[in-house]
């Protein structure tokens, strides 16, 4: 849909939302597409979730929300949650007879928005809208945030994010415009870190040993064209980066874990760490589950991960469990205006405190979160870095791969501790600081789609890429960094704190981070 | 029959399923979502359930029978029943496949036979029920009458 199609269809909707819906059992399907066509949504159905992937990947975008029952003969439906997440950044609701917690658990480490129980009410199905609400909402939001770039003008006011949004059609538009311009000019050499390509990446990694890993040999193996080394080369130093702030992050779990299982759901994140719920800071389902689309869709980092991080769902890429790769969807966000700035768009508030003009991290959101600092000034160096050398597909590449990868760490900074620059997430409480590092984290959990995401994450963080819209999850790094994560998760309240970063937003230098909308 | 009498008649039976049990609320959803644009809703759900039951039971008798039973495959095939019995508001085929369900995990192959017998029991009884609640139904119409709605008065 255009642009303008989708204001419309926004008008309308919720009424005409178009839902997939899966399930192999013909009794319930029968009487799920009654229900969802009482509430006035637009339905196709199919009995395989083969065909299911197959419409969607037809046609990315063909439907608003995706409804898939568990038990499926010919594909798990937990998986078929994953790959719709990972490819089509869709909000996918489960559905089974089975109640127990374990498997709404299970729901939401994969990545399901919600989980419902059969018998299937009619009551349940009219909210379900919500979830594409939330994740369309969030990306439109952070875009235009990103977009207008009125960071400098210390817009921390309500006022400013208003004005934001007023432009969010019009930067929409213009990140259209850059984006297919970014997508379809051949005439610049652009590395894109797809996911494909990712995978390609972390295959070859895992082939040698994270260890012995060189970026000739990955090179080599990954036996892609067009692509230097020097830029499977600074993937891979982000990718180490990334690795060991999970590590660290690991064990700094450990505290935060209490309060994480009373959070809800696992967001797609999963057990990132440990397998320990990333705590949307939503105790509801409902709540939380928003992110935790986005997770599945980047896992290719989970390969990777190899301590703590069990490799759950290698089907077709390393998935880390739960830990969504940045979108890198979000990586082609329209750069345009700051080439050079590391995240063109997004950035201002969110470069700001990660970069600071004067390489001056502040981090007063920061509650002692000295790492932070560190890292927001090896990523100022880092983008910086990334940005001189990447000539000419500099700017796409870097951006793809800061996006994904700025957490990792500067190519050129010594180390970018674990600390959580996933923590970007858009926890009201941060300050500008953390909006900076919530950039560049955005990726990892835009998707916040339920407000207070949090995720201790921060590899997950990093890793998810296209969800970044929501960006907002960060909020759960609080609890890793004594973030709190709100819990309003009011879009306002995030967009407001992420404003309020824009303060310094000077030059994001990191550049890699686009904020997905 | 009279048209009148005819549809008290459908509502007493109605009403008399519902009291025992046979059938939940999730029925009366069922019945809320026939319209006139969906005029045979409920009938041509409630086929389709008899079908896919009448397939499983099946498939259930055949694994049970086996010499070794392989219960991974007698579990799903339980739940799917489950799921569909839920759906339409069979509460008792639903409670039965629920008990049938521990056992399955228990791995009792006498108590699953059982089970299964239970379960045949009251999805034979549901489907007559229904059958004869159709056929009131048809009469009604053939008779130019319009099917009453619900009471839910229980």
């Amino acid at each position: 849909m255009t642009m303008e199609q989708d204001i419309e269809a926004m008008d309308q909707f919720p009424l005409g939302m178009r839902v997939l819906a899966v399930d192999d059992d013909q009794t319930c399907l029968r009487i799920l597409e009654t229900l969802l066509h009482r509430c006035q949504y637009h339905v196709t159905t199919t009995d395989k979730a083969q065909t299911a992937l197959e419409l969607l990947r037809e046609n990315k975008n063909k439907f608003d929300l995706v409804i898939s029952d568990v038990d499926m003969p010919d594909m798990d439906g937990f998986k078929l949650v994953e790959l719709v997440g990972l490819e089509m950044d869709l909000p996918v609701i489960m559905l089974s007879a089975h109640s127990d917690p374990k498997n709404v658990m299970k729901g939401v480490k994969h990545g399901a928005c919600d989980y419902l129980v059969k018998p299937v009410r009619i009551e349940e199905l009219k909210n379900i809208w919500q979830h594409v609400v939330r994740k369309s909402k969030f990306k439109k939001m952070i875009k235009s945030i990103v977009t207008t770039n009125c960071v400098s003008e210390g817009n921390s006011d309500q006022n400013g994010v208003r004005a934001n949004r007023k432009r969010k059609d019009q930067l929409e538009e213009e990140d259209e415009e850059q984006e297919e311009q970014e997508r379809g000019n051949e005439k610049k050499p652009r590395v894109i870190w797809t996911r494909e390509l990712h995978n390609k990446f972390l295959a070859a990694v895992d082939h040698v040993g994270v260890k012995n890993a060189v970026p000739k040999k990955i090179l080599e193996l990954m036996n892609v064209d067009n692509l230097t080394r020097e830029n499977v080369g600074s993937h891979l130093q982000k990718f180490r980066l990334a690795l060991k702030k999970i590590n660290n992050e690991a064990n700094q779990q450990a505290n935060l874990d209490s309060q994480f299982t009373q959070m809800s759901s696992l967001k797609g994140l999963g057990s990132f760490h440990h397998y320990r719920p990333i705590p949307l800071g939503s105790s509801q389902f409902h709540g939380g589950a928003a992110t935790m689309r986005h997770y599945p869709s980047n896992r290719t980092l989970a390969g990777m991960f190899s301590s703590s991080l069990p490799r759950n769902h290698n089907d077709g890429g390393y998935m880390l469990q739960g830990m969504p790769l940045p979108p890198l969807e979000t990586l082609h966000i329209a750069n345009n205006n700051n080439n050079n700035k590391a995240f063109p768009s997004f950035t201002s508030q969110q470069s700001s405190p990660l970069v600071s003009p004067n390489n001056h991290f502040v981090p007063e959101g920061h509650q002692g979160f000295s790492p932070h600092l560190e890292i927001n000034k090896r990523l100022e160096d880092w983008s910086n870095a990334v940005l001189s050398n990447n000539i000419p597909q500099s700017n796409l590449h870097s951006k793809p791969d800061a996006l994904e990868w700025n957490l990792f760490g500067n190519s050129t900074s010594p180390n970018l501790d674990t600390t959580n620059q996933t923590s970007f997430c858009r926890d009201t409480d941060f300050g500008s600081p953390n909006a900076a590092q919530a950039d560049s984290f955005d990726p990892l959990q835009m998707k916040q789609q339920h407000e207070n995401i949090l995720s201790p994450m921060t590899v997950a963080q990093l890793l998810r890429s296209s969800s970044g819209n929501e960006g907002l999850f960060m909020g759960q790094q609080k609890l890793e960094n004594g973030f709190m994560a709100s819990d309003t998760g009011s879009l306002d309240d995030i967009v407001n704190s992420m404003m309020t970063q824009e303060q310094s937003q000077a030059e994001f230098s990191e550049g890699d981070w686009v904020w997905v909308a | 029959m009279e048209l009148v009498q005819m549809q008290k008649s459908l509502q007493d039976y109605t009403k008399s399923l519902f009291l025992e049990g046979v059938l939940d609320s999730q029925f009366l959803q069922l019945q809320q979502l026939q319209d006139e644009s969906n005029p045979d809703f409920v009938s041509q759900v409630v086929t389709l359930f008899f079908q896919d039951s009448d397939r499983i039971l099946n498939d259930l008798s055949l694994s049970l029978d086996q010499q070794v039973v392989d219960f991974k495959k007698v579990d799903p095939h339980v739940h799917q029943l489950k799921g569909s019995s839920s759906s339409i508001g069979a509460q008792r085929v639903k409670n039965a496949c629920v008990v049938f369900r521990t056992f399955c995990e228990q791995q009792n192959v006498e108590g699953c036979h059982r089970c299964l017998q239970q379960v045949k029991q009251e999805y034979y009884l549901v489907k007559n029920r229904l059958e004869t609640l159709f056929k009131l139904e048809q009469q009604i119409v053939a008779s130019g009458g319009v099917i009453p709605a619900m009471e839910l008065g229980f």
